[in-house]
């Protein structure tokens, strides 16, 4: 399935494609058109586009909305929504200092890439990475409850 | 302080419903949060970065979900000196918070965490990198008996 989105992906996006490769659609193709333009490939499903069904949400991110819209309920991945609503989005709470850090790095990383392409498939390590380290602690925390 | 004579700003013009107030409130915190100026009572500025670009964006979509309308610009000024003017109304209102954490910090024990945090905050809000923020952040290093880098 094709799934398209504007160019200069950025923190949020790179978490919807790895989401997307991991749990939806594992030989999806990803499209690029320049910010703000109109009309959007056919057949394509358009994500983080304002006005689109996969998009912001009552002050949520794209990642919280797929959630939500797939009904996946990992804490793991409600976890990592927290984290990008934080870093992509105005929120009044803070509570995951992870936020600015994943979101600056999201950005360099989209840098020194060559394409929005590649910039996604690089993201894909580090959320990789953040989801694995979120289970590992949820599991020592886990653990240290049960003692 | 920056300066370019091509600034651009992005402007946010909105309505909402009177009812229910907690999502007139909710919207005006954002935009306070996001460090714009109210002109006259009407429309909402910031200077046009990609990050504020896209916050107002959302915010737009936003407001529409909430049963309001809203407007989004991208403009500049046109008359000479105007956009000095708005810089320099920008920079006090952060300097302003800024000088807050400089008295605070002239405590004979000032809570640096709680002053560090107000800090970032104030930082995302200053979008032309003011010498008092500067200031602020040496004197918070200096304070913490760290390096003054």
């Amino acid at each position: 399935m094709k799934w398209v989105t504007w160019e200069q992906v950025g923190v949020d996006r790179m978490a919807c494609a790895w989401l997307i490769t991991k749990y939806l659609d594992p030989q999806a193709e990803f499209l690029f058109v320049p910010v703000g333009s109109a009309p959007l490939p056919e057949g394509a499903e358009p994500f983080d586009l304002p006005g689109a069904r996969l998009s912001h949400h009552r002050g949520h991110c794209t990642f919280y909305t797929m959630l939500r819209e797939y009904d996946l309920h990992d804490p793991i991945l409600q976890h990592i929504a927290r984290i990008i609503d934080e870093a992509d989005t105005v929120q009044e709470v803070l509570l995951e200092p992870a936020a600015a850090g994943l979101d600056l790095i999201c950005r360099g990383l989209r840098q020194i890439s060559q394409n929005d392409l590649m910039a996604l498939e690089r993201g894909r390590l580090i959320y990789d990475a953040l989801y694995a380290q979120l289970q590992a602690e949820a599991a020592s925390a886990g653990k240290e409850e049960r003692e | 302080m920056e300066s370019s004579p091509e600034r651009l700003f992005v402007l946010l013009v909105y309505k909402i419903p009177r009812e229910p107030t907690a999502s007139r409130a909710q919207v005006w915190r954002k935009l306070k949060k996001l460090g714009a100026l109210l002109l006259h009572d009407a429309v909402w500025v910031l200077p046009a970065t990609p990050w504020t670009r896209e916050q107002f964006q959302w915010l737009t979509v936003e407001i529409g979900e909430l049963g309001g309308e809203a407007h989004l610009w991208e403009s500049r000024l046109l008359l000479n000196g105007q956009e000095e003017i708005l810089v320099r109304q920008f920079q006090a209102r952060v300097d302003a918070s800024y000088q807050e954490i400089l008295a605070d910090l002239e405590q004979e024990t000032p809570d640096l965490l709680a002053l560090s945090r107000k800090y970032q905050q104030i930082r995302a809000q200053d979008y032309f990198h003011s010498d008092v923020g500067q200031e602020v952040r040496r004197r918070l290093m200096r304070a913490r008996g760290g390096e003054t880098v």
